[in-house]
């Protein structure tokens, strides 16, 4: 009976019997103990059947011990924490723990979709290509979620991740993946030189394959030798051991990518902790020691539960003391696979046969065989009797030709050992062809990357030892440490004969890659049809493509491709491998920038004062900036902003400008550096003034706009747009670095040292004087437009005033150092009080600015140039600037291009919409007569209707016409009038005033 | 990837921004249309050792020219541009 | 007429929250900001490098950082920031733009930088651990000793890093990162931090 742990051994195993750990499956509640995973508690408790496959949904068990198994994959936790497609057997059992098997319906036994089994021949290599060719709509609405439904694995969770995941870097002389033999002797020898270590293991304890295979090193039983070696390197400061991680990619510059499986292990992480943690280890040198994986044969039903890798079942039974089976039938083709059987008898199971393909067998396993009373068959397993209840009877067709029968409840499986080349192949390596052992090894690793032991194709113990021992060391010395690294740890060299076997032909589907239900004759099917290259092969028949990335079934499937072609196995070559080597979470690559942590945020000086009154917040790249101040009673954002402009029309208002990237430049050469950089002159600029700038990209459009004052005669004070300011920090270093070092001139952003407020509105001048110094002369002959210069304060503090406006209206705008910021909008509120000071968002100042005419980032839009922005007098032509003469193009100075224009509807009643064409009236809509678009709109206060700006062919010589407004996103099409851009105050009369 | 800043040593590749080909060279202000031309849209297209700019706009602020493979992204050189630290330089 | 009186607020006057934070009864991770110092840039003109060295080693004693380092000079401490130039970190009005444009005039161009910056010194147990997740420079003790300095990023946000004097036989990291971007790297650090039990305060004292 099931929850028993009737499959457990008395003795023996890495298991703690003292611990016992509840969990579920499937609804159902079994026991296990720590140190089980999923995968050793459910064979602990007699459970063969784990899943249901992707197409066919076949029944499936555990195929493996480790992170290549492509059949028990469930759903681990519930509800948020809900995991899909989770290997049972990586994942650690924990107090609490709920799976639930997955792709079944209603219940794993009983599975509506099995019926696509009867369905097969359907279900071939390309059968998404062949099937549903017609009607083409039927895809969407019909055929993929169909499929979607019948096929695939686990869920999601569909709502958020409750867990937190976080990133970190680390620095070593010397990273090793992998902690088994050739892992453990690189890492001893790399620390006793000195180096600094880094050892990654995906498992959570260390030892590799010797966890399960024990052996003799240096004299003491393996777990001894670990124990020793583990206490060696914990002792040394600079070795970092980090089991439940797995290096899974390899990038330039010696930097690898590691996902480390923190909390995995628990219900749910402790307070403050995260579940996964991402590393990008920066590493001098990486030895490879990840070791190999077991391969399978195919043959005729090779997926029933109760199939499983020979070493796999080694470890449930050694490392585990978990049985998967009582009687056990054995097939190999190899010496090592023969190790499982020593395994069975020693923990007092039964062999029902060996059946090995190879034609002769050791002395020393004919006697195993003799006192373990099984028969040695030679030959080759053929089909398999069980379905879901697991394995019962084991077809055997001899070397002869004549054919046997076993009665197993279990079969062990051993093709041979694939090392794993997925690091040592990442930067487009190709591993190389090794007939001794009729597998592929690392060739043209990466550079910095050696791999040794099993993964470099040396699978006995003693050599594992020998060549990690070595790779560590010479990793150590080429990252310039010398230290005694003392004897080579020894061991055995175990012989491995290996007579190559990839497929035994026979009646039923033969898997390949059991997770995505690719079958041997998917492989010659693909052939027939002209898909021979791996890489076609690989997609046409998904081989290789499921979450496992065909860790068990990649070489076997060419190797069936190399036979069916006559090519050899070399010939017929590897698919490209990429990372990662295991599936991580997306939240692991996200880590700590996620919801408000998405991207880091800037706030402006008077951020919180905003805050305070109740301010509206909008993202501006990665600013927030307060859009409107909504007042009780308002009933939507458009009566705030409309509230807002008409206080500043009236009266005064002021609005956080901070966000405008500011640039200190500096030195002799600076007005010489900035009439290369703007189309107009700076270097004429008299301190004391400002001047509306405009730069280009060399290919002659708009770059960036903005006022640089000159402030002393070698230092001019630039402003950029909020959204440029970075990136025309970086033009002008270039300017200055690459294009003109000649120049003296010195680049400092001040963006941050500064916070801004523009104060507009008739009544501008009155608040200044409640808070400016009485001595400060801010009249019009004192402080004219355009005027820039340090005034004291009241209270003591001195500030910059510029005189600059884009509202239209009398405005300055006042900068103080960034820490006042808070203060001056504190004081800005008390110095306005009597003249109904108001604070204003972004909206109002587009607002003001649309009404006045002034372009912005929708017409600075990457397609126009200063004369369609109707700033092309400004262009200078007494000096070379930037983008000069590809502004001259023909294509930039064709009389037809578009340019700005002012745009106000027909029906005053009516609401313009950017992003509506301009079509000539009584012409049909479309792009031969689509004449531009409208950029930028607002709800004019001042005119009581919708306003805009657009670009329009010839817009400046059209003034007064009636063209269409053609909206086809939101259905809409209405007359509007090209008119004059600036709407308001066209003389500029008031901000001159 | 990695990038060895003359100034600042070793750095991860997200302090840097790539700019592109270091070869092409600004014409003088009377070169003529075609020059520019060529300055602003002609390109190799290198497969191998490839000047390029780059940036180290999240370190140190200066423009580096850095010699990459194109094929193995293998760095065989970097160095300053011309205004990039020359204070010693003569103004 | 109304007062006026310009209360001085750090850009982290919000955010920080003194006390203990994160993990209960663990002290891995002490976060102090510095608040209220004069920072000035000084950038090397071209030709003048000879004459920049001089005034500043007139000035400060000591030779101006020419490679990524910070050199205590008594009452500044001169962080290197990038080629030819550096940061002149200091308290109480000695070595501000009006008291350091005299001695760099013609040599160096200055740039006020005190209010562009906020000042944060990382220290503890589990200091390097909480800056792994931040930064990507390796602060091995043998690889970034005391007075070292970096221009680097800490999860996309510029700042300048430097290694200071040891605190209780702990490293020091300091970390300045510009005014606006400072309450978000300080959540960052928070929650980098959280695991291993933060004490946060604050002080007018540079150290």
């Amino acid at each position: 009976m099931a929850g028993d742990q009737a499959n457990r051994l008395n003795n023996g195993g890495l298991i703690d019997r003292s611990a016992a750990l509840n969990f579920r499956f499937d609804g159902k509640t079994f026991s296990g103990f720590k140190g089980d995973t999923l995968a050793s508690a459910l064979v602990a408790n007699g459970v063969k059947l784990v899943g249901r496959s992707f197409k066919y949904h076949r029944p499936r068990g555990i195929l493996t011990a480790g992170s290549e198994e492509p059949n028990a994959l469930v759903e681990l936790r519930s509800g948020a924490r809900r995991e899909a497609n989770t290997k049972a057997t990586t994942a650690e059992l924990y107090e609490g723990l709920e799976a639930a098997s997955q792709n079944r319906w209603p219940s794993l036994n009983f599975d509506v979709m099995s019926v696509n089994q009867l369905l097969a021949p359907i279900f071939v290599a390309g059968f998404y290509y062949k099937t549903f060719m017609w009607p083409a709509k039927f895809w969407e609405a019909i055929y993929e979620p169909a499929i979607r439904r019948a096929a695939g694995l686990g869920r999601a969770a569909q709502v958020s991740d409750p867990d937190h995941y976080d990133k970190a870097w680390a620095h070593c002389d010397v990273v090793i993946a992998g902690s088994g033999p050739a892992g453990l002797a690189a890492a001893l020898a790399a620390a006793r030189c000195g180096a600094r270590v880094i050892l990654c293991e995906e498992d959570f304890v260390l030892g590799g394959r010797l966890l399960a295979d024990a052996g003799t090193i240096d004299g003491l039983h393996a777990a001894e030798w670990v124990a020793r070696a583990v206490a060696e390197l914990e002792a040394m400061p600079d070795v970092r051991i980090m089991t439940r991680t797995t290096l899974f990619g390899v990038y330039d510059g010696g930097t690898y990518g590691a996902i480390e499986r923190v909390n995995d292990h628990l219900p749910v992480p402790p307070e403050h902790q995260v579940r996964q943690r991402l590393w990008r280890i920066v590493a001098k040198r990486c030895v490879v020691a990840a070791g190999a994986i077991e391969r399978p044969i195919v043959f005729a039903g090779n997926d029933t539960p109760g199939v499983m890798m020979a070493s796999a079942m080694r470890s449930y039974i050694s490392r585990y003391a978990a049985t998967p089976s009582r009687r056990i039938a054995l097939f190999t083709n190899n010496e090592d696979g023969w190790r499982t059987a020593e395994t069975a008898i020693a923990a007092g199971l039964q062999v029902a046969a060996v059946i090995d393909a190879r034609p002769d067998v050791s002395p020393a396993h004919r006697s195993l065989a003799s006192k373990g009373g099984f028969p040695v068959l030679h030959g080759s397993v053929s089909g398999v009797d069980g379905g879901k209840v697991g394995v019962r009877k084991i077809s055997v067709l001899l070397t002869g030709g004549a054919r046997a029968e076993v009665e197993a409840d279990g079969l062990a499986v051993s093709g041979g050992w694939n090392p794993a080349v997925g690091l040592t192949s990442y930067h487009r390596g190709r591993p190389k062809w090794r007939d001794d052992i009729a597998a592929f090894v690392p060739d043209g690793a990466p550079p910095g990357i050696v791999a040794a032991g099993a993964a470099n194709g040396a699978f006995s113990l003693g050599a594992c030892l020998r060549e990690g021992f070595e790779a560590g060391a010479a990793a150590a010395r080429d990252a310039g440490r010398s230290g005694n690294t003392g004897s080579t740890p020894l061991a055995n060299d175990e012989a491995f004969s290996l007579t190559p076997l990839w497929h035994v032909k026979g009646k039923g589907k033969a898997f390949v890659d059991q997770q995505h239900d690719v079958t041997a004759s998917d492989i010659e099917l693909a052939q027939r049809e002209g898909f021979e290259s791996v890489e076609h092969l690989k997609r046409y028949t998904t081989l290789g493509m499921a979450t496992d990335q065909g860790k068990t079934s990649n070489v076997a499937g060419l190797a069936i491709m190399a036979a069916v072609t006559g090519k050899s196995i070399p010939e017929t070559g590897t698919t490209i491998y990429r990372p990662p080597y295991v599936p991580v979470a997306i939240g692991a690559f996200a880590g700590h920038h996620r919801d408000e942590n998405f991207h880091a945020t800037r706030l402006t000086p008077s951020h919180h004062w905003a805050a305070e009154q109740g301010a509206v917040f909008v993202d501006t790249g990665l600013w927030k900036r307060a859009q409107w101040y909504p007042r009780a009673g308002e009933k939507d954002w458009l009566e705030s902003v409309t509230r807002e402009v008409k206080a500043v029309r009236s009266g005064v208002g002021f609005c956080d400008v901070s966000t405008l990237g500011k640039i200190d430049v500096h030195g002799p050469d600076a007005g010489a550096f900035l009439d290369r950089v703007y189309i107009n002159t700076f270097s004429n600029l008299a301190v004391g003034k400002a001047r509306y700038g405009l730069m280009l990209r060399e290919d002659g459009i708009v770059y960036d706009d903005g006022t640089t004052s000159r402030l002393a005669e070698d230092h001019y004070f630039l402003t950029t747009t909020t959204a440029k300011a970075g990136l025309v920090m970086q033009h002008l270093e270039f300017c200055r670095q690459v294009l003109f070092p000649e120049l003296d001139v010195q680049l400092t952003s001040v963006s941050d040292q500064w916070a801004q407020f523009s104060i507009a509105g008739p009544k501008t001048r009155d608040l200044l004087k409640e808070i400016v110094d009485p001595a400060e002369d801010l009249s019009n002959e004192g402080f004219p437009f355009m005027g820039a210069r340090e005034v004291n304060l009241r209270g003591g503090l001195t500030a910059r005033l510029f005189r600059i406006s884009f509202s239209g209206e009398m405005a300055f705008e006042i900068s103080v150092p960034a820490r006042y910021g808070e203060a001056t909008a504190r004081n800005l509120m008390i110095a306005g009080k009597a003249f109904g000071v108001t604070p204003y968002g972004t909206e109002a100042l587009g607002v003001m600015r649309i009404e006045k005419g002034h372009v912005a980032g929708p017409e600075l839009s990457g397609t126009t140039t200063a004369a369609d922005l109707g700033l092309g007098k400004m262009m200078s032509t007494k000096k070379d600037f930037i983008g000069r003469v590809m502004a001259g193009r023909e294509a930039l100075v064709a009389p037809n291009r578009q340019v700005v224009v002012g745009i106000k509807p027909v029906d005053k009643t009516r609401r313009l919409r950017s992003g509506a064409h301009i079509i000539p009236k009584g012409e049909t809509p479309g792009p031969d007569n689509d004449q531009g678009y409208v950029t930028s709109v607002c709800f004019s206060p001042v005119l009581d209707q919708w306003i805009g700006l657009g670009l329009v062919e010839r817009g400046r010589e059209r003034i007064g016409e009636i063209v269409r407004a053609h909206d086809p996103l939101r259905g809409e099409d209405y007359d509007v009038e090209l008119c004059n851009s600036v709407f308001y105050d066209p003389d500029g009369g008031r901000q001159r005033g | 990837m990695r990038i060895v800043c003359p100034f600042c040593g070793e750095r991860e590749l997200g302090e840097f921004t790539y700019l592109g080909d270091a070869k092409p060279q600004r014409p003088a202000a009377d070169a003529g249309e075609d020059a520019i031309y060529d300055y602003v849209y002609l390109r190799d297209n290198i497969a191998g050792p490839m000047s390029e700019h780059w940036y180290h706009g999240g370190g140190c602020r200066a423009w580096l020219k850095v010699t990459r493979n194109t094929l193995t992204h293998e760095i065989s050189s970097v160095e300053p541009a011309a205004g990039a630290g020359a204070a010693k330089v003569g103004a | 007429m109304a007062e006026f009186s310009w209360d001085i607020r750090s850009p982290l006057d919000r955010a920080l929250v003194a006390g203990p934070y994160g993990a209960r009864g663990e002290d891995g991770v002490t976060l102090i900001e510095i608040r209220n110092f004069d920072l000035v840039q000084v950038m090397t003109r071209r030709g003048a490098a000879g004459e920049m060295a001089k005034a500043a080693q007139a000035r400060f004693g000591v030779a101006a950082p020419e490679t990524p380092k910070a050199v205590s000079a008594g009452d500044a401490t001169l962080i290197w920031s990038g080629p030819d130039q550096f940061l002149v970190l200091s308290k109480g009005g000695r070595h501000t733009m009006e008291a350091l444009a005299p001695v760099f005039a013609g040599s160096a161009s200055l740039s006020d930088q005190s209010h562009a910056r906020a000042l944060i010194s990382v220290s503890g147990d589990k200091a390097r651990a909480m800056l792994a997740k931040l930064s990507s420079i390796d602060l091995h003790p043998d690889v970034f000793g005391v007075g070292a300095a970096a221009a680097t990023s800490m999860d996309h946000t510029s700042v300048t890093l430097w290694r200071g004097k040891d605190r209780n036989a702990q490293a020091v990291f300091n970390v300045l990162v510009f005014a606006t971007f400072a309450e978000s790297l300080w959540h960052t650090m928070l929650d980098s931090a959280a695991e291993y039990g933060v004490t946060i305060s604050h002080s007018e004292d540079l150290v």
